[in-house]
């Protein structure tokens, strides 16, 4: 049983300083998730605390989890999107779940080396991405940022495993349509010379 | 699982680089076990240089974006949750359900379970024996909901006539990975919650926990992950260890050794089609090849034999391993049927 397992447990039975632990290992990386979907740092403040808040008044009724982290990013996240989304709640939840923004902004690892070829790159994939919906980011944020497999990618954004092996596919398809060919102009190139 | 032969990294481009699992893994955790793979790959497939070279970048970039972090630290915001949590506290009222609707409920579900446990030791009797091959992993789920997962060429036997005063036994010959289960029911005698395993002579007995257990060539490595474990010998030359999480203990025939170079977790890691190699020579390899894979070793290279390897091995195959190992030590491996001749 991992520590936030064993912090996990406790707080369940009771004790405070146990979902004060689990509070202050997920609060930025909260807010950090939080921040891809709005800029608005007043909500994403609220929905921690309210989330928190109801994880202790609910403590009785949790079960024991694999892991804290896909619960908390799950529950967050729902959260998160029912206070974004101003539509009334009898309206399908997708649907308007698909207006919700999602924002990938891409950083520098000291491996690469910065050369024209890397800024190129770089400024291709960030023009690909954005033409992607937001799902479509979430997706690969998940999966290249926080690591999540696919099962937890799926418990996480509330869709089965299917549906998530689906949208990444979507976007990666995305990808494909929106970077130039540099094969493809060689040999266009090539093959008008050798009519010359 | 990747193999080099079989997959077919020629056709790989840009996006089917970025998408392999364990293309991932290797940008973002590389080792050594890992780079040589990777290296090889690309070695064979000059031409994919540009396609990985692009998809590692893709993979950095979105892996290295900037942490946003608000302007507050967390204290303010968690004064705030503990004030909302102790107002809480206060206007929850606590009903107190009526003794006799427990008193009730009790004895039905003592019924219930009685018949359950009964049906449930009657069903399963006598002398059980589970062996795995060559090469297999294999997992068996014990009569108390216990788990052994064996790797290649191992053997267990319990025997299922005991009544509930007896402590669950397992005996084992090999290597096994166990979680046992901590059936903690208070008027049971307290012996009948212990699990215990014979191996090579000596008795673990545990309480609700994670180990492994690797017996081979009279020499058997015990590495606890949860809980607690206690050693014991009886007879000649007899000894007690308590062990605690993360200890890994050799006992090779005669006595008892702590061992400080290897950790528990990574010698079980075996369980997840992987080797974590840290501290192991080439030597300790040869013999997984033999023990576990059934091949017999000829090593004839014995400047390396004392050689220590660090890293991460794919083991789904034992083909995998004799890669990493000609690429890592770099020496050539002849095969002939399950003879291996490892030469310069």
């Amino acid at each position: 049983m991992t520590t936030e397992q064993k912090a996990w447990d406790e707080f369940r039975y009771g004790d405070e300083r146990a979902l004060k632990f689990i509070f202050d290992t997920y609060y930025k990386l909260l807010f950090n998730y939080g921040h891809k979907f709005t800029p608005d740092d007043h909500i994403i403040e609220d929905v921690i605390q309210d989330l928190f808040v109801k994880l202790w008044v609910d403590k009785e009724r949790i079960n024991p989890t694999d892991s804290v982290k896909n619960y908390i990013y799950k529950a967050f996240r729902r959260r998160l999107i029912r206070k974004l989304d101003y539509a009334p709640i009898i309206m399908a939840f997708p649907a308007t779940e698909e207006k919700i923004g999602f924002e990938i902004e891409l950083g520098h690892d000291h491996r690469m080396i910065s050369s024209e070829r890397t800024i190129k790159i770089q400024h291709n994939l960030a023009n690909a991405l954005g033409k992607m919906t937001p799902r479509q980011r979430e997706v690969i944020h998940l999966r290249y940022f926080e690591e999540m497999d696919f099962n937890e990618i799926a418990e996480v954004m509330q869709l089965s495993t299917k549906a998530t092996y689906k949208l990444l596919y979507r976007a990666i398809d995305a990808l494909k349509q929106h970077l130039p060919r540099f094969d493809y102009l060689v040999i266009l190139y090539l093959l008008d010379f050798s009519r010359k | 699982m990747n193999d080099l032969n079989v997959t077919d990294y020629s056709s790989y481009d840009t996006l089917r680089f970025f998408e392999d699992e364990n293309f991932i893994q290797y940008i973002l955790h590389p080792d050594e076990g890992r780079k040589a793979y990777w290296q090889e790959v690309l070695s064979r497939h000059p031409d994919r240089a540009v396609d990985m070279d692009e998809a590692e970048n893709w993979i950095l970039m979105l892996h290295a974006q900037q942490v946003y972090t608000p302007k507050n630290s967390g204290e303010p915001s968690w004064q705030q949750i503990s004030e909302r949590i102790a107002r809480h506290e206060h206007i929850t009222v606590k009903y107190v359900i009526p003794l006799k609707r427990v008193g009730k409920w009790a004895s039905a579900v003592a019924a219930v379970l009685m018949v359950y446990f009964t049906v449930a030791e009657l069903m399963q009797q006598g002398k059980q024996v589970v062996h795995s091959r060559y090469g297999e992993l294999r997992s068996i789920t014990l009569p108390d909901a216990s788990v052994a997962t064996l790797n290649g060429n191992s053997q267990i036997h319990y025997v299922r006539d005991w009544r509930s005063d007896k402590p669950r036994e397992i005996w084992l010959k090999g290597e096994a990975a166990f979680t046992v289960k901590h059936v903690a029911l208070k008027n049971r005698f307290q012996e009948a919650d212990s699990f215990k395993v014979h191996v090579n002579g000596i008795e673990l007995t545990v309480l609700g926990t994670k180990f492994n257990i690797k017996d081979r060539r009279g020499q058997t490595e015990i590495s606890l992950l949860e809980g607690s474990l206690r050693i014991e010998k009886t007879g000649a030359l007899a000894f007690s260890k308590i062990m605690k999480p993360g200890d890994v203990f050799v006992y090779d025939g005669k006595q008892i050794q702590k061992e400080l170079k290897k950790n528990a977790a990574a010698n079980q890691s075996w369980t997840k089609k992987e080797l974590h190699v840290d501290g192991y020579t080439l030597k300790d390899i040869a013999e997984i090849l033999e023990d576990t894979y059934g091949y017999q070793v000829t090593l004839n290279a014995a400047d390396l034999t004392g050689r220590r390897l660090s890293g991460t091995i794919p083991s789904g195959s034992p083909e995998d391993i004799l890669f990493v190992v000609e690429k890592v030590f770099n020496v050539k491996i002849t095969k002939n049927k399950n003879q291996l001749m490892i030469t310069h």
